[in-house]
């Protein structure tokens, strides 16, 4: 593992730590247009960082860099000590399934399995039994208060319930980065409060997280770092004391 | 593998229905592979095994005894390339001997005997189904089709030669060669007038009628060039057998083929539908971690499973059906008897479907499931529902211009949002469209020939004569009195007469089936596929089986044994079935018939007679006569009527689950249009119209292209059956369409279409909005 030293949060205070996402000049274009324009970025272990910016500013875009569902057209990106543009498909799906675990807004569960199944599948994925990935998958739901919806299908679950399974889906295997992509964008802001109190519990124990959101106030409650993507770039990143930014693009974005 | 099973088992739950259609075109596929593929065996596996067991003589040949004699005869075979032989037996030929006691064949009027000494010989070794061999004057062991089943021996049972030799019947044996009609002891033959030896050849290669006649130049060199007299070729016996399974092995194979066609379109179809449906699905497995390789392995395992349990029923299904078709083949066939017992649907064809059939469901599943493996990851997860594609916008945007009710318009627009999709419906509706076309092309050229073998436009009446020996009471008036009286009944414009005779011809030594016939011949005769009706003394017309085995040609001239010796027969014209030979020679023939007199007689009716009226009139005039009015249709033709049928029953509803398919592949795609259509005042009725609408613009497609195309294969089918069976086909069996019938066919595509979208479209137009418009 990469240990250096990184710069922290509001409080100022320097420690040593890992780095788990280090983004270097990352470009990311569709087309001629550019979603992403020359992105670098370092999230330490246990960190929690939200990231904001206006609707098409590239925050899905990003995550998707850092999770391998796409590649940069330029720069690098290492996640886990791992130089995933070196990766093939095959290596790429490899990481996702032991590294990464990810929660979108839509769930995204598999329909045709029951809540604790789609939780397994995970585990089966990395060799588990299915007897013990079902164990595992029980106990991530009793922590998640579900586990008496174990045998519900996605389509019978409320929203809230969904988000928690796609939650524990996320955990099952133990992943170095916890990815997520406006987790309450589809819920009530009572079911939304209860997922963000979830993930800043897991951050508490110690859980890296970076989660998209559009929500300034979730942002300011749950991460410590802010990061602010306007037009494909970081506008602001909190963590860096001043406001130091491209083109001066900053702020703009959160108040839209 | 076990997180790859599992989200394939999630993804077959999903698709129940697709994976349903899956098994079942599998099924289909399966049981007509199994079935063409047992056909094709026996039409040569059976015959070989079973002629190798008996080990069957290659060639029989005939030599004259005053040429060359035994000895002779022995060394000259003793050549390479003969693998066994045996003989030479003094052979005799009995013109019309009568029998006594109760045997129920009846002997042939040219009767050959054979003086052998044993019946297990190296070649042609017998078997006895009944009694003892010949071992003494006056005994007699006859050729009995084992199929008869076991016959007593009984002491009335005897053979009286022509010139008043009485042999007593001893036993019953078969011959798979066919060699002879009866055996005795090699001085009893001589003491009947031997004049010829019989030789039985096996030979080293004996694959092809070149390699036989190789095999004999080697086995007869040294001798006189006349000795040898006649032979005849093993290869006869087979094609003759082969008859039975070539009836259905043409339009089988067609079937089969355009089954299995159908079953890779319909495969590729549901699949591409999972893939392109399951973008999002496809998009979560690999967030999750799914490696290119397992993702593709989800989406073949989705198709393997449920195309291995079809496959596996459809073996079941194909093994039984087609054992019954083997036998069905071989039933009535002179030789069946031979390959009844050992005609079934051969062991290696199983495991060739229950391997080739999955791989071949995989191999078309592999395309779009590769497709779904390149799928990049970042998209598949990002797309909801259904992809709109800018072709299909683009012609929805020209329809809606255009004047066609709004339903329409839209409908008309979904084929050209997924054209691989629209392009697959097509072919499978083309394909459903062919088969339709022709089924009822091939059905109604069965018929035709049945119509025409049984002459029903010339031949009202038949009336048969009872042989009083077998089915008693016989006629009490002669011949030519019954000519009379059938003639006086009212109604009758022209009548004729048939009696069936066995006889031999020069240079071959098996037996010549003879129709002999006399009466209004001329006037009843049957139609032919090349030369004209007898006109004279000494001419002949022959089958077309008889045309292709002999090799003969219009004009040739063949000697066939008569009562009066061997007379020169001038082949004057090819019928399409019947005897061997036809002949008017009533005099010369009528002797080497069963029962030496007219057997049954055939009777043309004035236009609107009642022939039912005309048979009763006949049963009051002989109480020996049985009338029966002509033109029920044969079994043969029923039996292949049916198969056709239910062949084009299977593949039309395989095809109209491939539209199906398609349309239920659409209306979920767009779900969310549906419901927005609906939300916004589209009525129930309306969105019925829009589906239907989507697909019968291909049925109406599919219908005129499909429609010529059936009939071009109908025009290749039939004389290919027809060569197949040893038929010449004359042209009036393909000329069966009609306008009208090929305009209801060009638009029967429209209904397999209408058929299979009917209720996905009635299913959509019941789905609720609400309901639609909340999930995903
Ligand atoms: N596959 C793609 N092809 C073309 N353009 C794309 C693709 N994916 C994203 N884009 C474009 O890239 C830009 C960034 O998209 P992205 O999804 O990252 O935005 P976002 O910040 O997540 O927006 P939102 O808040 O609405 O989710 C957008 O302009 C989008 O149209
Ligand atoms: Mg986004």
């Amino acid at each position: 593992m990469i240990v250096t030293v990184l710069p922290m949060t509001n409080t100022g205070g320097y420690e040593e730590r890992e780095v788990v996402v280090r983004l270097t000049d990352v470009r990311k274009d569709f087309g001629d247009y550019a979603a992403l324009d020359g992105v670098s970025l370092e999230i330490g272990a246990g960190e929690s960082v939200a990231v904001m910016g206006p609707s098409g500013s590239g925050k899905s875009t990003l995550l998707n860099m850092v999770s391998g569902l796409d590649r940069p057209t330029g720069g690098s990106v290492v996640v886990g000590g791992e130089d995933l543009t070196r990766l093939n498909e095959k290596g790429l799906a490899l990481f996702r399934r032991r590294r990464i675990g990810m929660i979108f807004q839509f769930f995204n569960l598999l329909d045709d399995l029951p809540a604790l199944d789609n939780i397994a599948l995970s585990g089966q994925l990395v060799g588990l039994k299915a007897s013990a990935a079902r164990k595992r998958a029980l106990e991530l739901m009793g922590e998640l208060g579900i586990a008496d919806r174990k045998n519900i299908y996605p389509a019978s679950l409320s929203g809230g319930e969904r988000q928690r399974v796609a939650t524990a889906r996320a955990l099952m295997n133990r992943p170095s980065l916890l990815l997520a992509d406006e987790p309450t964008g589809a819920l009530d802001s009572r079911s939304g409060d209860q997922v963000m109190q979830l993930l800043m519990d897991l951050n508490q124990l110690g859980q890296t997280l970076l989660i998209v959101t559009h929500d300034p106030r979730l942002a300011a409650q749950c991460a410590r770092r802010v990061i602010e993507v306007a037009d494909g770039r970081i506008a602001r990143d909190s963590s860096v004391n001043a406001a130091v930014v491209a083109n001066g693009a900053v702020v703009a974005g959160v108040a839209r | 593998m076990s997180a790859v099973w599992r989200a394939s088992r999630a993804a077959v739950k999903r698709r129940r229905f697709q994976t349903f259609i899956l098994g079942v075109v599998v099924m289909v596929s399966s049981a007509m592979a199994i079935a063409t593929l047992g056909l094709l065996a026996a039409v040569s596996g059976p015959f070989d095994q079973a002629y190798n067991a008996a080990k069957g003589a290659h060639v029989v040949a005939e030599f004259d005894s005053s040429k060359a004699t035994a000895a002779q005869i022995a060394r000259a075979a003793n050549a390479p390339g003969v693998e066994a032989v045996a003989g030479p037996y003094p052979e005799a030929v009995l013109h019309s001997p009568s029998e006594t006691g109760d045997h129920p064949m009846g002997l042939a009027g040219s009767f050959t005997v054979v003086g052998r000494d044993r019946p297990d010989t190296p070649v042609d070794a017998l078997e006895l189904s009944a009694g003892r061999w010949a071992t003494g004057p006056g005994e007699i062991v006859l050729n009995e089709p084992s199929f008869i089943g076991l016959l007593a021996i009984k002491s009335e049972h005897e053979v009286v030669t022509p010139d008043g030799v009485q042999l007593k019947v001893v036993g019953y044996a078969a011959s798979a060669s066919q060699s002879a009609g009866g055996w005795v002891t090699p001085d009893q033959a001589r003491a009947l007038h031997s004049a010829s030896l019989q030789m039985l050849y096996r030979f080293k290669d004996a694959g092809s009628d070149s390699a036989l006649k190789a095999g004999m130049a080697a086995a007869t060199k040294g001798l006189p060039s006349d000795a040898l007299t006649g032979t005849s070729s093993y290869l006869a016996i087979k094609a003759n057998l082969a008859k039975g399974p070539n009836t259905y092995v043409p339009f089988l194979t067609v079937f089969g083929v355009l089954g299995l066609i159908v079953s890779v379109l319909i495969v590729g179809n549901v699949v591409s539908g999972a893939v392109v449906s399951g973008f999002r699905h496809i998009g979560v497995l690999k967030a999750l971690g799914f490696t290119p390789n397992q993702v593709t392995a989800v989406y073949l395992a989705m198709v393997t499973t449920p195309a291995v349990i079809g496959c596996v029923l459809g073996s079941v299904i194909g093994g039984l059906v087609g054992k019954k078709l083997v036998h069905q083949a071989f039933f009535g066939i002179f030789g069946g008897d031979l390959v009844m017992d050992r005609a079934t649907v051969p062991t290696w064809v199983y495991p060739v479907v229950l391997i080739g059939m999955p791989v071949l469901v995989a191999l078309s599943a592999l395309i779009p499931a590769m497709r779904a493996r390149r799928l990049p990851a970042a998209v598949a997860i990002s797309a909801g529902g259904a992809q709109q594609t800018g072709r299909g916008l683009a012609v929805q945007r020209r329809l809606g211009g255009s004047r066609l009710p709004r339903p329409v318009s839209l409908g008309l627009g979904w084929p050209f949002a997924r054209p691989g999709r629209t392009a697959l419906t097509l072919s499978t509706v083309v394909l459903g469209v062919m088969t339709v076309t022709m089924a009822l092309g091939l059905s109604a050229s069965v018929v035709k020939f049945g119509q025409m073998q049984k002459q029903t436009d010339k031949i009202q009446v038949i009336v048969d004569v009872n042989d009083p020996k077998w089915n008693p009471p016989g006629p009490t008036h002669s011949d030519d009195q019954l000519f009379a009286l059938l003639r006086s009944l009212p109604g009758a414009v022209h009548v004729s007469a048939e009696a069936p005779a066995v006889t031999r011809m020069a240079g071959s030594s098996g037996i010549v089936r003879v129709g002999v016939e006399s009466g209004d011949t001329a006037e009843l005769r049957p139609d032919l596929v090349r030369g004209r009706w007898i006109e004279g003394p000494n001419e002949v017309v022959v089958s077309s089986e008889f045309w292709h085995q002999h090799k003969v040609s219009l004009g040739d001239t063949i000697t066939l044994d008569t009562s009066d010796g061997p007379q020169p027969e001038k082949i004057v014209g090819e019928g399409v079935g019947g005897w061997d030979v036809t002949t008017l020679d009533w005099n010369r023939f009528i002797p080497l018939s069963m029962v030496q007199r007219a057997q049954s007689f055939s009777v043309q009716l004035a236009k609107g007679t009642d022939p039912q009226a005309y048979a009763t009139a006949v049963a009051r005039i002989d109480p020996g006569l049985e009338a029966t009015v002509n033109g029920a249709s044969d079994t043969i033709e029923k039996v292949i009527i049916s198969v056709v049928s239910t062949l084009t029953t299977m593949l039309i509803i395989v095809s109209s689950l491939g539209v199906f398919n398609t349309v239920v592949l659409n209306t979920r795609e767009r779900r969310k249009d549906l419901g927005m259509l609906k939300s916004i005042g589209m009525t129930p009725r309306q969105v019925i119209a829009m589906v239907v609408t989507s697909v019968a613009a291909l049925g109406a497609v599919g219908g005129i292209v499909g429609a010529p195309l059936g009939m071009l294969a109908h025009r290749i089918i039939i004389p290919i059956t027809g060569h197949g069976t040893g038929l010449d086909l004359p042209d009036s069996m393909l000329h069966v369409w009609n306008w009208p019938m090929v305009a209801l066919l060009a638009l029967s595509g429209s209904v397999i279409a209408a058929l299979g979208a009917y209720l996905p479209a009635r299913g959509a137009a019941k789905a609720p909005v609400a309901e639609v418009l909340r999930t995903e």
